[in-house]
Parts: structure tokens; sequence; C-alpha cells
């Protein structure tokens, strides 16, 4: 037993095998590229490629380094694997995927038939994740990712993914990836859905309180990010067709079960005083129960919606918790409100879009035995016709910490 | 070098059987069944699994019957030196060419997915070369390897499936029947030599210790193996679709790219080791299967020294194609539909002749 125990360390010298000889790069010797740009180039069938590579020295806690946190450069290419190669010219070290967080599309490219082609470069590449996100921006990519300047992420890397986090938690942004949007583009039943940001500040005044804006629209003071990334960029086959509003993307959101979602903070007009707003907090209790009728001459789809909602603030100072007849009442007024909100929507998708990005094809493919059956049914355009009802049902949670209000007009007399 | 004299039991033919056949889920074999049945192929599985009971039971009562001989003495025995001879060698054939072709895939798959910028030759070389190395060590250390390592690979499997499973839309597996009931019971019944090395099992019969060890580890690994393959079938569909899933050559190999743990991404590389292992010793098994088959036909009785040169031959044979996975995808389905009639036919052949011959009466 002995004797084999003093061979033991010989193990250890196996360790220098784990290396690899040929794939071996020492992590000094690569340019991590943290965020990919991409733009259309003058010239047919190009595009332009932006590197934000990310320098790692910034993250060490002592001896940090004079070295700016990134570098950033834009030229034009023809696929993603060649560019690696090209950007040796200026970049001394090697071209790594392997750590990239976000692809940033510009809407131009978007919007234009060649953006399928170029896409698909992505998965044929090793080191690109299926599970990168991508964010469509309203100017070019390029200038996004170098207006883009978080204050106190200084560390490139962690922003984009701590943002797309909080973002699509509070529903302003859709959570999607490389990954959904092949996937629903080769079903080719439903919408994608993609981030909307820009770093330009639009200046017309949109109905902020009902969340009817969009990246750029919102107005922030102070010394901070241009940034923003607010409602979502819509692909039909693979091709951007129209932006989503922040209100509209959380619409989408709370109908596609495929969507992560947080909870959704927003506000609403108080039922009992035109003045004042009633700020809630919307969470999904469990799946939406679709039922559809695919056999009948007009398809029909009914969704209720189960959701559980808390109210955080309450400007009109009443007693909800106390009074059952009136709990009642907001929450009839609260589905019937959301209820509308979502039935307009869900029209405008079947008229403007003629398609929807709720998933709902998914609950289609249930009723068909085969997929000849269901491609030959053709379940997005078949959508227009159909019949859509929405119901709301709505649970409350609780009404904040105190949920009791002293009466103002006593207070005041 | 010494013939093993030592015998195995049922835990490690279980995972010799396991690993044989189990691995073939991380492979391109799902690509076959994808191709032609998109989301419904795990039920080609399944239907596989019950048309391959009938010729593992013959086999299973033939070989039962005789203790003291493996497939290549019983096969002499019930068809004669010329027949018997002449079928060995059409199966040894087919061995040889299905492990070329194999080890090319799996030499592609490290190639493409992992190391891109070793060389071909040096994984190729690498791969058979350990495989070599454990063969010739006997059928006894296989055997004990894969019963070591087998806890650890399975539950790295487990751990993907199960991360796969969660990460999935469970929506994906509808429309139910995929390209139709007819095509599911056409494509199963063409390819369901997926099953085939359950006839290779039956030449190390005489290696295991007894009888109803042998019997057990084969059912057992069996059932095993269907459960195993048809959950990674229904895992894949589960987080690319049926349209995606058609699109990728190597689904287990895309799968622990896309799933993460936590918190922790790239998680590829902490399944990588274990599926490396499972390989290794997957070759090694069928290295040793193919030399004692030359063996068996041509009486050489230590027959692990044709080893290193059978793998010799395999490497330089399978750097020929210039593009192994697509060369090989639609070989191998023709490969398999070749091997089905012998895998589902020979072994009620080899009943009928035992009972032609009247050997169940004495």
């Amino acid at each position: 037993m002995i004797k084999i125990l003093y061979r033991f360390p010989y193990l250890f010298l196996l360790l220098f095998l784990l290396s690899g000889c040929w794939d071996q790069t020492n992590i000094d010797k690569r340019a991590y590229v943290v965020a990919i740009g991409l733009d259309k180039a003058e010239e047919d069938q190009q595009y332009k490629v932006t590197y934000l590579i990310s320098n790692p020295e910034l993250s060490k806690q002592q001896a940090g380094t004079n070295e700016p946190g990134k570098e950033i450069l834009t030229f034009s290419t023809n696929d993603l694997m060649t560019a690696k190669k090209l950007a040796n010219t200026v970049v001394a070290k090697e071209i790594s995927y392997n750590l990239l967080t976000v692809l940033v599309v510009s809407e131009d490219l978007a919007r234009d038939k060649f953006f399928l082609r170029l896409i698909y470069d992505s998965i044929k590449s090793r080191d690109i994740a299926r599970d990168t996100p991508i964010i469509v921006s309203k100017e070019n990519a390029s200038k996004f990712l170098i207006e883009n300047e978080p204050k106190l992420e200084t560390r490139i890397h962690k922003y984009f993914e701590l943002i797309m986090e909080s973002g699509s938690e509070s529903g302003f942004i859709p959570k999607s990836t490389l990954h959904s949007f092949f996937r629903i583009t080769e079903a080719d039943a439903d919408l994608f859905l993609a981030p909307y940001g820009t770093t330009e500040k639009s200046d017309n005044k949109k109905d902020i309180l009902n969340d009817d804006f969009l990246a750029g629209e919102f107005q922030v003071e102070g010394e901070t990010n241009k940034t923003q990334l607010i409602g979502s960029a819509l692909f039909k086959e693979g091709e951007m067709i129209a932006k989503l509003t922040a209100k509209e993307t959380r619409i989408a959101v709370l109908l596609n079960d495929t969507l992560d979602m947080g909870e959704l903070l927003t506000t609403y007009p108080d039922p009992n005083n035109e003045d004042y707003r009633l700020g809630v907090r919307v969470m999904k209790k469990e799946g939406n129960k679709v039922n559809m009728n695919l056999k009948q001459t007009i398809p029909s789809i009914d969704v209720e919606i189960p959701i559980r909602v808390d109210i955080l603030a309450n400007h009109g100072m009443k007693n909800y918790s106390k009074d059952s007849p009136e709990r009642e009442e907001l929450k009839k007024y609260l589905e019937e409100q959301m209820t509308k909100e979502i039935s307009h929507f869900v029209k405008k998708t079947q008229e403007d879009f003629k398609g929807e990005p709720f998933g709902w094809s998914l609950t289609a493919r249930k009723q068909f035995k085969t997929t000849h059956e269901y491609e030959a049914f053709d379940f997005m355009k078949n959508y227009p016709s159909m019949n859509v009802k929405v119901k709301v049902s709505i649970e409350f949670g609780n009404f904040g910490r105190q949920s009791e209000m002293p009466s103002i007009g006593e207070m005041r007399d | 070098m010494y013939k093993t004299e030592g015998k195995i039991g049922t835990k490690e033919l279980f995972s010799i059987i396991i690993l044989v056949v189990g691995t073939k889920l991380t492979d391109n074999t799902p690509l076959i069944f994808f191709d032609d049945l998109g989301n419904a192929a795990w039920m080609a599985i399944i239907l596989i699994f019950l048309i391959s009971l009938l010729p593992i039971y013959f086999l299973t009562k033939v070989m039962t019957l005789y203790p003291e001989m493996n497939l290549v003495e019983v096969t002499n025995h019930l068809f004669g030196k010329y027949i018997g001879t002449l079928l060995l060698f059409g199966l040894w054939l087919l061995i040889t060419n299905s492990i070329i072709s194999t080890s090319a895939v799996y030499t592609d798959i490290i190639g493409t997915m992992y190391f891109t910028k070793t060389p071909i030759v040096i994984i190729y070389l690498l791969l058979i070369a350990v495989a070599v190395y454990i063969a010739k060590k006997g059928l006894e250390n296989i055997g004990s390897a894969s019963w070591v390592t087998i806890i650890s690979i399975k539950i790295s499997l487990a751990i993907v499936l199960l991360l796969a499973y969660f990460k999935g839309e469970t929506a994906f597996l509808f429309p139910l029947f995929g390209e139709g009931e007819l095509r599911i019971m056409k494509e199963s019944a063409l390819n369901s030599s997926i099953f085939a090395e359950f006839l290779l099992i039956a030449l190390i019969a005489t290696n295991v210790k007894n009888k109803s060890s042998y019997k057990k580890a084969v059912w057992l690994g069996l059932l095993v193996v269907t459960v195993e393959i048809a959950v990674a079938l229904i895992a894949y569909v589960m987080l690319f679709d049926y349209n995606g899933v058609k699109l990728l050559n190597y689904p287990f190999h895309e799968t622990i790219r896309l799933i993460e743990l936590g918190f922790i991404t790239n998680v590829e590389s902490m399944f990588f080791p274990f599926w490396l292992i499972a390989t290794f010793l997957r070759f090694s098994f069928l290295l040793y299967i193919n030399a004692l088959l030359f063996g068996g036909i041509f009486k050489i009785k230590n027959f692990e020294y044709i080893i290193p040169t059978l793998g010799t031959i395999i490497v330089f044979l399978g750097l020929i194609p210039e593009t192994p996975v697509f060369n090989f995808t639609s070989n191998q389905e023709i490969f398999l539909n070749i091997t089905t009639p012998i895998f589902l036919l020979m072994p009620f052949l080899l009943w009928v002749s035992a009972k032609v011959k009247g050997d169940y009466k004495k």
C-alpha cells in the first residue's frame, strides 16, 4: 500500500500534458474581444466589424497600469473568421472570441436582407458561444461601442453582462441570445425580439408614465453614461421589421413563456383619482394558459395570464388592505386595464407585423401529429386572421411594508 | 505479454456495454436519426429496442447453450467451417470499417470542437495509441477500467442532460410524431443495427464468469443504453428545436458548450475529459474485439500481438477521406443499413441451426 502511495506524485507529472501542444496560448498573448459590433459597409456583401478589446490588466487590484481599459477598432471585412487575422495587422496579440459578452448590430444592418447570411458566421466559429446576447443599436454599432462609457463599470466586460441582466429583469428589454435567434428564425413561426439600445438622445417627449418610449427617449440628467437599453427590435424571418417600445416589450415578455421574466415594475392611473398613479410590481405566478382551436375556419387563441400584483406606491392613500370591496374593485380595474393594453398590442402584431413574438406557435404544435401537418398549416401566415382573446387574472400579493395609510384629510384639517 | 486468463463479471461486462453502445449518443449517430425523423428521433430508439429484443434473445439463448464456446466457435460449429469462416470474416470487415469511420469521426470531434490548431494526424495517433495500449492489456483490464470510470462518466452525462432539460423547452418535442409514424418505423427498422455491438459481446461470452452474469449484464445493458440514448435525443431536441438539431454535426458537444452551471459558463472543459476517457475505452474494446475475431478466423492464439498492427492500419485508412463528418455520416447510414440484416438474422439463424442440429435435446 505504502509503495503505491510513493508513486502517486508521479501522477502530477501528467499535468504538464494537459496544456496541449499546438493549441496552447498564454493569456498575455491574447486579446480578448468583449463586444463585436457589426455595421453595413459602403461596398455590397461586405460589412464593418468593430472590436472592443478589454484590457485584462485593469482588473488587477494592485499595481494598476496607466493603460486604458479598452481598445476599439473598426474595419471592413468579409466575415468574422477572417476578421480575426485582419485585426492582427493593428493589434499585436492574437484575437480571441472566448470572452465575447455581446454582439451589437446596427439597425441599418439588421434591416438589411444580407444580415442573416452574416450572422450565421457566428456558429461556424468555434469560440463564439451560442448564448451570446445580441443588441440592436440605433446608430452604427461602432459609434455605439465608442460612445458607451459606463462611469462606474470601467471593467467593460462586466458592464454588458450586468446591464442586460438588470434590464431584462425589469422587463424593459427582452433576454435574447444568438441561440434563440437561430431557433426562432429556423422554426419560421414566431418573431424574435432583441434588446434595442442607443447612445444618442432624442428630444421627442414621450409618455414616460405609460412606459411608451424607446432607447434614447428617456430623459436623464446628470453625469452618467449615454447608453440606454430600452425597448426591442422585432425580427421577422431574420430581418428587423419594427421597434417595440418599453411597454410593448413588457407585454411581449409577459406573454412569452420562453422568455425569462423577473418582476416588472410599472404604474397605472389610480381608479379613484385621475391625478394619482399606482406603482405596481407584476410577477408571473405560473405559465400562461394558452388554449387554441386551430381546426375551425377562423382559428382562435384563448390566453389566460395569471399574475401576482403588489401595490408599491399609492398616492391616493386608500386603505386597500382593509377594505375588501375596494380591493375587488381595484383588481377588476387593473385586470381591465391590462387586458386592454395587451389586446391592443396583440391587435397591432396581427395587423402591422403579421406575426407574434409570444411563442404561441409552440402551443400550436401540440395540435398536430406530424411536422408536415404543422408546417402545412403555416402558423405565421394564419396568425393575422386568428381570433385572439386575452384574459388577465390578478392575485394580489402585499401592499407594501406598511400597508395602512393615514387619512391625509384628517392630518390637514 | 500473457493472454488474460482472468474472467470478467457482471459489472465489468455491463460497463463495457454501456461505454461501447452508450457513447454513440455523443458522436454523429444522433444526426442520422435527426436528419430523417426530426423531433421524434427518440421514438426510433424505443422501437429499435423492441426490434432488437428478439435477436438478442436468440443470441443469448444460443450462447448459453454452449457455455464453453464464444461466438467464433459457435458459428464455426453450427455453420460449418466454410460458411462460418466466411460469415465471421464478413463480420470482421464490418467491424473494421466501423472502427475506421468512427475513429475518424471522433478525431474530427476533438479537432473541430476542442483542439482546432493541433494537426489531425497527431490527434488520431494519440487516440489510437492510447486505445491500443489499453486493448493490449487484455479484456480484464478493459473491464475493470470501464467499471472504475463508468460512474464518473455517467454522473457527468447525467448532469449534462439534467442541465439541458432545465434549459430546454418541452414544447419543442411537439408535433409528437415528427415526420410521421410510418417513417419512424421504417427508419428504426433500417437502423436497428446501432445495437449491433451486442453481437460483439457474444465474442467474449467465454470470458464472462458464468452464464447468468452474462445474461444479466446484456439485458441490463440493453435497457440502460436505450433509456440513455432516448433521453439524450429528447434533451437535444429540447435545446435546439427540430430544425436546429438537424443542422448540428455533434449535438452532444454543442450541448455542453451551451449549458451553464449556475454562474459558471464555458463548462465544456468540465465534461470533455470524461468523454475522452469513455472514447478511449470504447476504442480499446473495439480494437480488442477486432483482434480477437481476426485471431479466431485465422487461428492466431496470441491475438493481442496484432492489436498494434491493426491500430496502425486503422490510423492510415482513417486519414484518407478529406472531410470525415460528411463522408462518414452518409457512409455510416449505408453501413448501418447493411449491418441491420446481419444483426437481425444471424442470431436467428444460429438458433435455428442449433435446433436443427438437435443440440438442444442433448
